[in-house]
């Protein structure tokens, strides 16, 4: 059969798309890793001056530390409160109460209506009333939730539902087992992959978020990037591309990890909103 | 009226050979079927007449008229695929209107030609209605009201029944031969399904490893197999070793008449089981070290055994084909 | 790992799941299974539906506490107006740029017979750049595109100075082309699916009817696609509209809307009535839910035709 494109056309696509997706990534190393100003640049000695070392550099900042810190035990929360609080309820709404899933499906993609701007809009109204939590970093937990919400309940959900849950649940109570055993036993190893995936959902948001970081003035990893990039042009600019390498090394062991066979069990996207 | 022409038609794909040599001709009116295992070759004969696979080497031809060439596009040929292939965004009405209106056929004529279609195919009352809000039994016969609307030279069917429910199934089946012998409309129809093909066919044609076993009516084909592929195919057979001469001698288990032990007949054995299916009983009867199948009909009044009984069988004459060793 | 990134708007799969009554759940008990869903929205009211009220309530409280709708009108009038227009023109031009190039790197990604490896290789890597707005990737557009940035450079270099023509990071061009780098990806994860939804025996069908290739994009190709792309579309628009991050980098912009709330809320563009910030942000969440709200419309019509 014909392509309305024909193979030219395709290949023409995959070639300008490739030259688009690499160049500014490419530029940024450049800045980052050679040692040159760009008046300088000339065909000739595009290859020269290239250093690694300032890699390192950040990592004697102070705050980087500090933020770093921050940031990771952030993304832990996040990832033990989304988990604690979707899988149960996922759970709940396949087994118990399919009626409400319509219900709990619009609510979770919510945040779409509401986007990261407008919720810390949000939050600085209510902040006069709950100084004694929005005061601590760790307040940024639930809210970073949140965000993430329509990407992990949709990877748990369709996890459960290339399940037979209501079947595995009889077989499995039938055979003796109680609702926590039913529970950790039978149906989170069998969706395994989606939480994985909602992890990995949940981490990267909780990393990568900067609006509401920037907006209640919180010291967290990505606003200590965009001030020390002003600081510090260069080490700023490979802070990034390492920070980048590492959302990409996680991606790629986990898209190793979920093609394993035994978690045949379909995946959603990882796909999320621009991380503000 | 129009014949369409096979003439040694060859095709591979990388290196499998989808098609040895293929020679065949459906008469004016004729419906041919093409049966066999997946993977004979029987769909890219009919991919191939439809224009959307080209063959290797070979013609086909339209009433004598070379169409190897021609796109599929071109081709006047109503086809109807295994998986309904409705277009979804358009209503049953304007499916059916499709290929009418590609044929730059006026309005008032369009819409006339779409109520007799969908009257033919029993589905007058559904013509607003969206593909998905039919059952798969209706959706097919909007497939084959949209092939047909068009006035094809040949019509083309493609596994239609097999996505369907086996009672649909058989319903649909004789409406598609109802409908062809109306409109005396030159068909090709391709299904592994041999009852399918039995009931459906003025002649089959049994492939296998892209070539034409056999091309006869299907009573040639049951009855009289010439090859042992097409005795092993079709329907249920018992092979037994060929005493005088080697290799084996193959049988249907109607072809073989069962007796007391003391008719001693030409094989004795002893009844392993018996199952009444109704009209016809089953017998198993295991001779030296090979089981066979008997059947017997309620109507004989043939004997009756029970498992364990001494029962001794013979070939009924002129029955049974010979297999070479 | 990835697939459709539509929310899950189907409901048929709960109803066969309530068609099948297990001995283990017992029925008078159904109605108290509501109340397990609790905690779920317990905390949604707190951390979100409160906040988000918030807002509302904020942007109608006038500066003596009493009920008003000067700032609401306000927030669509004059500069706030011009705000509201510059970001709806480059969010729908950065959108139409992404569906348009999406679409089409997804239909070579899935016509590709060989290498076997491209589809995959274009998936994952969407689904890495879908998620990579935000400061990384503005930092990598002001190292290719800013001022001192290596292309523009190149650019001048053979003669054409990007900045004479009023070209910034910051403005429609500018930001289109930035946001296209998650703009693209992500559409690439939403149509791949879809793509693939279109039977290859449609097109059979088509040819076989008579119709051209021509006749099968313009008659069943794209009107299959149709609600698709432009839910694809809505996606893109309000992912544009919303990104905060990767504008924030870029410039100053105040013509931008999240940063001009963002201006607001840190009291940088204070101009005495405190609540025009919160009355932008309930502005923009009334943009966001019609959009979303087409976006379901949407999505029922296109699962109806894929099934």
């Amino acid at each position: 059969m014909k392509r309305v494109i024909g193979r030219s056309g395709t290949k023409v696509v995959i070639l300008v798309s490739s030259i688009f997706f690499a160049l500014p990534l490419l530029a940024m190393m450049r800045f980052a890793f050679q040692n040159m100003g760009v008046f300088d640049l000339r065909w000739s000695n595009v290859f020269e001056k290239w250093t690694f070392g300032i890699v390192t550099q950040p990592f004697h900042d102070q705050y980087f530390t500090e933020s770093l810190y921050l940031s990771g035990k952030i993304a832990i929360g996040t990832a033990a409160l989304t988990l604690g609080m979707l899988i149960p309820t996922a759970i709940w709404v396949h087994l118990r109460v399919p009626k409400a899933r319509v219900l709990v499906e619009f609510l979770t993609v919510l945040p779409y209506v509401i986007p990261a701007i407008a919720l810390v809009a949000g939050i600085v109204v209510i902040k006069p009333h709950a100084r004694w939590f929005l005061n601590s970093d760790l307040s940024l937990i639930p809210f970073y939730t949140v965000l993430a919400l329509p990407f992990t309940y949709r990877a748990i959900d369709s996890g459960l539902r290339a399940l037979d849950l209501r079947t595995l649940v009889d077989a499995s109570r039938n055979l003796g087992a109680g609702w926590i055993r039913t529970m950790t036993r039978v149906i989170i190893p069998n969706i395994r992959s989606a939480v994985v995936s909602a992890t990995f959902l949940t981490v990267a948001v909780a990393l990568g978020e900067f609006t509401i970081a920037n907006v209640l003035l919180k010291p967290t990893f990505p606003p200590f990037i965009n001030e020390y990039r002003m600081r510090e042009p260069r080490s700023g600019y490979a802070l990034a591309v390492l920070s980048l390498l590492f959302t990409v090394l996680v991606f790629v062991f986990l898209s190793i990890a979920l093609r394993s066979p035994s978690t045949k069990s379909r995946q959603t996207s990882t796909k999320s909103r621009e991380m503000p | 009226m129009t014949s369409i022409t096979f003439n040694g038609i060859r095709k591979t794909f990388g290196t499998t050979v989808a098609l040895e040599s293929l020679d065949l001709e459906l008469q004016p009116g004729e419906l041919v079927t093409l049966l066999g295992p997946s993977g004979c070759g029987k769909t890219t004969a009919l991919r191939i007449a439809a224009g959307f696979e080209v063959a290797d080497a070979g013609v086909v031809s339209l009433s004598h008229r070379d169409i190897t060439r021609t796109p599929a596009h071109q081709r006047n040929m109503g086809m109807v695929f295994q998986s309904y292939s409705l277009f979804p965004n358009l209503t049953v009405a304007q499916n059916v209107e499709f290929g009418l209106r590609n044929r730059k056929i006026e309005k008032v004529k369009r819409l006339t030609r779409v109520g007799e279609m969908l009257e033919l195919v029993q589905l007058d009352d559904l013509g607003k209605r969206y593909p998905h809000q039919l059952s798969g039994g209706q959706q097919q016969r909007v497939a084959l009201a949209r092939a047909l609307a068009v006035q094809p030279d040949v019509l083309l069917l493609d596994e239609p029944l097999s996505a369907l429910d086996a009672k649909v199934r058989s319903t649909l089946r004789d409406e598609i031969r109802r409908i062809q012998t109306e409109l005396h409309i030159t068909t090709l129809f391709v299904t592994h399904d041999q009852e399918e093909a039995l009931a459906i066919s003025d002649r089959i044609g049994v492939m296998s490893n892209g070539q034409l076993e056999q091309l006869g009516t299907p009573e040639d084909i049951y009855l009289r197999p010439t090859s042992p592929f097409v005795a092993r195919f079709i329907g249920s057979i018992n092979e037994l070793p060929n005493a005088n001469g080697g290799g084996q001698i193959l049988v249907r288990p109607e072809d073989l008449r069962i007796s007391s032990d003391e008719d001693e007949l030409e094989m004795r054995g002893t009844t392993t089981r018996v199952t009444f299916q109704g009209p016809v009983t089953i017998i198993s009867v295991r001779v030296d070290v090979v089981d066979l199948l008997v059947n017997v009909h309620a109507a004989s009044g043939s004997i009756l055994t029970h498992v364990g009984d001494r029962v001794s069988l013979a070939v009924a004459p002129g029955r049974g084909i010979v297999e070479a060793a | 790992m990835v697939s459709s990134n539509f929310p899950p708007l189907d409901n048929e799969g709960a109803v066969a799941q309530a068609a099948a009554p297990s001995q283990f759940h017992k029925r008078p008990r159904k109605n108290m299974a509501w109340f397990g869903l609790l905690p779920f929205l317990a905390f949604l009211t707190l951390f979100l539906l409160i906040p988000a009220l918030s807002v509302f309530s904020e942007a109608v409280r006038g500066a003596n506490g009493k009920f008003t709708l000067s700032s609401l009108r306000e927030g669509i009038s004059g500069q706030n107006l011009e705000a509201f227009k510059f970001s709806v023109k480059f969010s729908a031009g950065a959108a139409l740029v992404g569906v348009v190039f999406g679409t089409l790197l997804a239909y070579a990604a899935v016509v590709t017979q060989r290498p076997k490896w491209l589809r995959s290789l274009v998936a994952s890597f969407s689904g890495v750049a879908a998620n990579m707005g935000g400061l990384t990737l503005a930092f990598a557009f002001v190292s290719l595109l800013g001022r001192q940035g290596v292309l523009t450079k190149l650019l001048n270099a053979l003669g054409w100075d990007l900045y004479a023509g009023n070209f910034s990071l910051g403005e429609i061009p500018g930001l289109i082309t930035v946001y296209s780098y998650f703009n693209i990806p992500l559409m690439v994860l939403v149509t791949i699916p879809a793509i693939d939804g279109l039977k290859s025996s449609w097109r059979e069908a088509c040819a076989n009817l008579g119709g051209t290739t021509w006749t099968y994009w313009r008659r069943i190709g794209l009107p299959v696609l149709a609600p698709s792309l432009m839910g694809g579309f809505l996606l893109l628009f309000t992912n544009s509209f919303s990104a905060f991050a990767t504008a924030r980098v870029l410039t100053d912009n105040s013509k931008i809307v999240p940063l001009r709330i963002g201006f607001f809320l840190g009291g940088d563009l204070s101009v005495g009535e405190d609540s025009i910030g919160y009355a932008l942000a309930a502005w923009m969440i009334i943009v966001m839910a019609i959009c979303m709200w087409f976006y379901w419309l949407l999505r029922r019509r296109a699962e109806k035709w894929q099934s």
